[in-house]
């Protein structure tokens, strides 16, 4: 568990010290910068907030700018923040959207561009709803891993919004997290709540594929991956890192990691949202699609 | 390079093995190495403390493979490992 604690406006105050990781949006803007302090963590996002991650990750309070909405704070808490706290208590994280499928989880992992929040936000407007759009936390579960649910709300481009999105959908407050339309679930948007079992990582190619294509990932491939789409806060606290290596490395084992690639059309998204479904509820997916 | 040499592993380098693959995880370049079945078992040999003669010889007992195979297989990951980094050799 975890406690949050919204703390009265105040201006950022200069840190004097360098932060140890930045993270920029594609059109160059800093989002984030992450700084290690006494007491634990501190990560800042210019104008808006900085939230004091506690050493073990139980613990976050949030110091917004003045000016700032009652419902920012805690929008960001949960889509940013969190994944970042429970990185530090040892919990898996991806860069991963996931969505139901039956009762299981199926997560899309991927670069930022690579079709994570569209995929998610096709399934979640077709009748499978999604867990989160990204910062996808697992938590171990009876010999396998469960899905918690994030914030229920998809970050979407402009040509995403366009092709997918239902005519009336409620969209978030921009937080300055670039070009994309932040759309809250419901009105069509189907989220689910609830943590589900995970059933499918696909990790997403680069969509030089001329057709859908899934291939079983040997546990090596996976466990690479993993580490590569992993979020975690501060990589230097080597103790940490290496029991995180080890519970992915426990992960990777399982065989339940594929890569997808399908050519990136919106048209074809409906069919890609089929193979995908008939491949993860097939009772045996040890065949591969090309 | 002598078959009397060992190798030691910088403490920023980590491995595990999965399946019968090993991968392993440079933290000071971010950058991730998998290693086969084969390549795996010289690894573990080597993170185990053997010699580089005692590698081989293990290697000789466990594949069907000559002594000239082995002995060219071992040092070529042996050099392409301390090319990256990921390993020390004494």
């Amino acid at each position: 568990m975890e406690s949050f604690c919204l703390k009265s406006a105040r201006p950022q105050l200069e840190l004097g010290t360098r932060p140890f990781y930045e993270i920029r949006m594609p059109e160059g803007d800093l989002w984030s910068q992450h700084f290690e302090t006494e007491s634990g963590y501190l990560v800042r996002y210019p104008h808006l907030a900085d939230f004091e991650i506690a050493s073990d990750g139980r613990s976050v309070t949030c110091l917004p700018v003045p000016g700032m909405t009652e419902e920012s704070p805690n929008h960001i808490y949960l889509n940013q923040v969190l994944p970042l706290a429970q990185s530090v208590q040892g919990k898996l994280v991806l860069h991963a959207s996931a969505v139901e499928i039956g009762d299981r989880a199926v997560a899309f992992a991927g670069w930022s561009g690579w079709g994570k929040s569209t995929l998610a936000a096709d399934f979640s407007v077709n009748g499978f709803r999604f867990l989160t759009d990204d910062g996808l936390v697992l938590e171990p579960c009876a010999g396998r891993y469960r899905v918690l649910p994030s914030h229920p709300s998809i970050r979407l481009w402009k040509d995403s919004e366009e092709a997918l999105v239902p005519a009336g959908a409620a969209t978030a407050l921009p937080l300055g997290e670039g070009s994309k339309v932040r759309f809250l679930a419901g009105n069509g948007i189907e989220f689910c709540d609830a943590p589900r079992e995970l059933h499918r990582v696909y990790f997403l190619g680069d969509a030089i594929a001329t057709g859908i294509s899934i291939r079983r990932m040997g546990a090596a491939e996976a466990l690479i991956a993993c580490t590569m789409h992993s979020i975690v806060l501060n990589i230097e606290k080597k103790p940490l890192l290496a029991s995180y290596f080890d519970e992915m490395a426990r992960m990777a084992d399982q065989p339940i990691f594929y890569h997808l690639d399908y050519p990136r059309r919106y048209e074809s998204l409906a069919s890609v949202r089929q193979a995908i479904v008939g491949h993860a509820t097939e009772p045996d997916t040890a065949h591969e699609l090309e | 390079m002598n078959w009397s040499d060992k190798i030691s592993v910088p403490g920023e380098v980590m491995s595990r093995l999965v399946g019968e693959e090993t991968v392993i995880l440079d933290l000071v370049s971010g950058t991730y190495y998998g290693l086969d079945p084969v390549g795996a078992r010289i690894w573990d040999l080597l993170v185990d403390g053997r010699t580089l003669g005692e590698v081989c010889a293990c290697m000789l007992e466990e594949f069907e493979v000559s002594r000239e195979e082995i002995e060219r297989d071992v040092l070529a990951l042996i050099s392409n490992l301390r090319e990256k980094k990921l390993i020390a050799v004494s």
